[in-house]
């Protein structure tokens, strides 16, 4: 028989605790309990002490972190929902306007603009979005690619609400913990609430829009009122972020709008692992605080930033967190073929 | 009068913007978000070419528009081809390999007055009561020749046929033969080159800077969707009505309207008919 | 493999943070300078300042108390020059230059003057005090007169749209008795600086009798003027009243009025058409315009004031070449010198004592003699012995000549002979 050369195949098996933490036999013992608890209560954990350690400085990129990771969450709320937005500045900057608008006209107190922001900037975001729910894909994110720049352009143009210059003076939180514990809480609450709501029927049918809409469609569910749904959510999550940031820099201006707020969100997620909502989360984690970090060397910030994001959609395009998942739970062998 | 030949050079120097980018995205199916990227860079190596290697104008320039294309094929072998098939990674790639470009470029120093290249040849005539300087009429001139080419290219022609069919169907392509690797480089190496040869025949109109490389890529965008994305009478087409778009704006409204004509222009036409004017009519794949 | 080097540029990345301050040798005085680096009054600023610093420390440094004390600048990038960025970041920029670095005072600061605005908050909160040179917003003093107990950290080293706006008047003015024009259309950009520019000019040629063809602004990132020169030469505009700062916009204004063949002069602040190298990128094109430069030794020097010669003399001998950026330059200059002299009045680095040692100075610099009013800005008017002054030029045959105010000129305004 002639040689053959030998071939290699990966095989994944699961480990041998997971296979022991699943059901019932989870409470087994401690190994197991821990095995499964750790993973999530580290990174809750972690953010809340995090505030109190953290000085001055990196205090302000861990708010710029939850809530870059709120605009992630919301455009994986998007995605799961098959509408790939390439606009999350606009959720951010209408909920800024809104909050900036009340807070400047009105005198109202961070209290009460939050809320009134949450509210009117998911409302805004489904009405303007709504005539494009019938686009699908890459059209669809090219009128949010859009949006946000428009809206900029007005603003810029029509010099109504601030104009370029923009309504400073704003009112500030009362005091800085207030700030902090206010964006990580906000942050984990989504995360969590996303990721039961997806397991939920409401998510199942939210998430066969993404994969089938017509199958979707014929089993009488009105998918447009769906979308708009998650439009609204989505929506809603990103104006608190916005709203959160015009009283968190007493200021607000037609910059909300930028591409930078739509661009981050998107390069948290495609390192971090679209689909899982901990993926956009864990992202953000790692972005802003490397992007923060790199302002140290200048020019090259963005560009070193930009190989980073290359780097990790080719190299690991699955994302960091389900890499981290599977190496979690499963071991790799490689194996003779033939 | 002033009008027609104002909006017409507008119109042209949008086709030209669009030409590369529609020759990629819209007719082979390939997202090339560093298209406004490639276009700075082809003026600034020229710049580089013409300042600092004394070469003569037009070698500069050819040598440019060369080094453009060898980019771009770069470009599909190391970036898009580890991607093909996720539209999003597509675009975040391509995007964001054009704004490391970009950022580059300012990083090593290139801003400031002295980034400028010079007309190709001084002096104009006047058409009616208005002065046309030749560099403009060059530019028209090339914006049809390159449409034209183009068109006659992507139907006429082995390569441009391949890259159509590239687009509409990669297997059956496979099947017929159509290596379709080859194939997407190659219609990247185009795209670049034909952003090198607007670059060329524009920048010497106004000063180089990166920024401009983020505009021209929202105009290339904006001229492709509202004409179709694989029409090439769509793009003069669209290309017209953007650029008359803008300067009627300036012309009766106010100029500071001028940026808002793209931008309302590709959020209608994607509500109304998301293929483009000239599109061929996907009910079924862009509308649920 | 793709991983590995993902690993590592992340691993490099975060590695540039614990890189550590530099040594706290002899405790230098640290004057931060949080500008957009890559416009040319951001760059050409920092060289001067860079310039200034070596000057003093040369001498020993700066005497606070008792000790003298080196002075080091320590530079971030609020990227702000650039319209694209969210002023948010340039913020973010400015605190951690604030916080990380604890600057006992800044200088140039940003560049945008939406930026500028906005950083009054912030530097009222962390009580470092701001000698702002480069933003021309009107604005700034109407906030400051809204708390100035709060905002008394704020200088002005410089002018504002109001003074640039003063003369250039007076230039328009000689315009008007010597030659007759009285024609004239505006191209503002559309920042709250420039519409302050144009808005005084307006107003002024109102007065004076000049009739308006157009008054047109454009979005800061214009890049097509074609709608606005052809309004121009149709309404048989004689001047054309330009102001603008971004150098994109400006550079293809420059090139289009050349192609277009409008005939009118081309006044106002138009920074590509007013720096020293100018006529070598822009062609004679640009022979007869005439530009306002603010304060006077930013990148033109003056035969009449010997101190303008001396710097631009020491700037080119160390970097080669004249400024760029055709104004604000001498005052980066000025603001350290200012800044030297009021702690040393002082004789302390505390913030309150080194604001009221500020409010006295009396410093006779580069661009005059710059003394704080009670907004906190420098006050400008036309004799170098007791104000600031700034000076309007015109190019002739490849050379700047100062034609206004009239101590100042070394020759008379002309007119094109295609005007004649």
């Amino acid at each position: 028989m002639p040689e053959v050369e030998a071939r290699y195949r990966k095989k994944r098996l699961d480990r041998g605790i997971k296979a022991r933490a699943d059901t019932i036999f989870a409470i087994a013992s401690y190994r197991e309990i821990l095995y499964l608890l750790l993973p999530r209560a580290l990174p809750v954990i972690l953010l809340l002490v995090l505030p109190l350690m953290l000085k001055g400085y990196w205090g302000k990129v861990l708010i710029y972190s939850c809530m870059v990771g709120l605009l992630a969450l919301s455009w994986d709320f998007l995605a799961c929902c098959g509408l790939f937005s390439l606009g999350q500045a606009l959720f951010f900057g209408l909920g800024a306007y809104v909050a900036g608008i009340l807070s400047y006209y009105l005198h109202w107190p961070p209290i009460l603009t939050i809320p009134a922001a949450i509210l009117g900037g998911g409302l805004l975001s489904a009405i303007l979005l709504s005539p494009v729910l019938r686009l699908r894909g890459v059209y669809f994110a090219m009128v949010t690619l859009m949006m946000p720049l428009l809206f900029m352009k007005m603003i810029e143009t029509t010099g109504l609400v601030g104009g370029s210059h923009g309504l400073s003076s704003l009112a500030p939180f009362p005091n800085e913990w207030v700030a902090r514990y206010l964006a990580v809480g906000a942050f984990l609450l989504v995360l969590f609430i996303f990721r039961r709501m997806i397991n939920e029927d409401y998510g199942l049918v939210l998430k066969a829009i993404r994969d089938d809409d017509r199958a979707v469609m014929s089993a009488a569910i009105n998918i447009y009122w769906r979308k708009t749904q998650a439009l609204f959510v989505a929506g809603a999550v990103g104006a608190f972020a916005g709203a959160f940031m015009t009283h968190h820099y007493q200021f607000v201006g037609m910059s909300v709008f930028a591409l930078d707020y739509s661009i981050l969100p998107l390069a948290a997620s495609a390192l971090g692992g679209p689909g899982t909502f901990a993926g956009p989360a864990l992202g953000s984690m790692i972005l802003v605080p490397l992007s923060e970090a790199l302002r140290a060397l200048g020019g090259l910030r963005i560009a070193i930033y930009c190989f980073i994001l290359i780097l990790s959609v080719i190299g690991l395009p699955e994302g960091i967190f389900h890499y981290i998942e599977r190496k979690y739970h499963q071991f790799e062998r490689l194996v003779r073929v033939g | 009068m002033s009008l027609l030949i104002y909006g017409t050079i507008s119109s042209i120097v949008l086709a030209l913007y669009a030409v590369g980018f529609s020759l990629t995205y819209g007719i082979s199916g390939l997202a090339n978000f560093a298209h406004g990227a490639l276009y700075i860079l082809s003026g600034f190596i020229a710049w580089s070419f013409l300042n600092q290697a004394e070469l003569p104008y037009f070698l500069s320039a050819i040598l440019s528009i060369v080094i453009s294309g060898f980019i771009g094929f770069a470009i599909y072998w190391g970036l898009l081809l580890r991607v093909r098939g996720i539209p999003l990674a597509e675009i975040v790639v391509t995007f964001a390999a054009g704004v490391a470009i970009l950022e580059l470029l300012t990083w090593k120093g290139f801003y400031g007055i002295q980034y400028s290249l010079p007309l190709f040849v001084e002096g104009g005539i006047e058409i009616g009561e208005v002065a046309v300087d030749y560099q403009r009429l060059f530019v028209i001139g090339t914006g049809l020749v390159l449409v034209i080419l183009l068109y006659l290219f992507v139907h006429y022609t082995k390569i441009g046929l391949a890259f159509r069919g590239m687009a509409q169907n990669e297997r059956t392509a496979l099947s017929v033969g159509i290596e379709s690797d080859w194939i997407g480089s190659l219609s990247l190496a185009f795209g670049s080159a034909l952003a090198g040869v607007a670059a060329i025949v524009i920048l010497p109109m106004g000063l180089m800077e990166s920024a401009i490389g983020y505009e021209v890529i929202i105009y290339a965008l904006a001229v492709a969707i509202v004409g179709g994305l694989e029409s090439t009478p769509g793009i003069i087409v669209a290309s017209f009505i953007l650029g008359f778009g803008q300067v009627a704006t300036a012309k009766f409204l106010s100029a500071k309207w001028m940026i808002i004509v793209p931008l309302v222009a590709i959020i209608f036409v994607l509500v109304i008919r998301p293929s483009g004017l000239f599109g061929k009519f996907k009910e079924l794949e862009e509308r649920i | 493999m793709c991983l590995i080097l993902l690993a590592m540029l992340i691993g490099i990345s975060c590695s540039v943070i614990f890189i550590p301050a530099s040594s706290r040798s002899a405790e230098p005085i640290i004057v931060g300078v949080p500008t957009s680096i890559y416009t040319p009054f951001g760059r050409d600023g920092l060289k001067a300042v860079n310039m200034a610093v070596e000057e003093i420390n040369a001498k020993g440094g700066v005497l606070v108390g008792k000790e003298k004390r080196p002075l080091k600048v320590v530079v971030t990038d609020t990227r702000d020059g650039e319209p694209t960025t969210p002023v948010h970041d340039a913020l973010m920029a400015y605190e951690k230059l604030i916080l990380e670095q604890k600057p006992h005072a800044t200088v140039i600061a940003p560049f945008r003057s939406e930026t500028i605005i906005a950083s009054m908050d912030l530097v009222a909160k962390y009580k470092v005090p701001q000698l702002h040179t480069i933003a021309q917003t009107p604005q700034f003093q109407a906030k400051f007169r809204t708390d100035p107990e709060k905002y008394k950290y704020l200088f002005r080293v410089g002018t504002d749209a109001a003074i640039d706006a003063g003369y250039i008047s007076g230039a328009l003015d000689a315009l008007k008795t010597d030659f007759g024009l009285n024609r004239i259309y505006f191209i503002p950009q559309d920042t709250l600086w420039a519409l302050g520019f144009i808005g005084i000019l307006r107003k002024h040629c109102e007065k004076t009798g000049w009739q308006e063809i157009g008054y047109e602004p454009y979005a800061a990132g214009a890049t097509d003027f074609s709608p606005g020169l052809t309004k121009a030469k149709e309404g048989k505009a004689q001047v054309i009243a330009m102001v603008w700062d971004v150098p994109l916009g400006a550079g293809i204004f420059s090139k289009q009025w050349a192609a277009m063949k409008v005939p009118s002069l081309v006044v106002g602040f138009v920074p590509p058409m007013a720096a020293a190298d100018a006529w070598k990128t822009l062609g004679k094109n640009i022979e007869y315009s005439i530009q306002v430069e603010f304060p006077v030794g930013s990148s033109l020097a003056l035969k009449k004031l010997p101190k303008t010669v001396g710097f631009l003399d020491k700037f080119k001998k160390e970097f080669g070449k004249l400024p760029e950026g055709a104004a604000t330059i001498s005052s980066s200059y000025d603001a350290v010198y200012i800044l030297a002299q009021a702690i040393e009045r002082a004789g302390s680095l505390d913030p309150d004592k080194l604001v009221s040692a500020l409010e006295q100075t009396d410093y006779k610099g580069v661009g005059g003699r710059l003394r704080f009013n009670k907004d906190h800005i420098i006050v400008f008017d036309s004799n170098p012995e007791e104000t600031g002054v700034c000076v309007v030029f015109q190019w002739k045959k490849g050379e700047r000549v100062p034609v206004y105010p009239a101590f100042l000129a070394e020759g008379k305004i002309e007119l094109p002979p295609w005007m004649k």
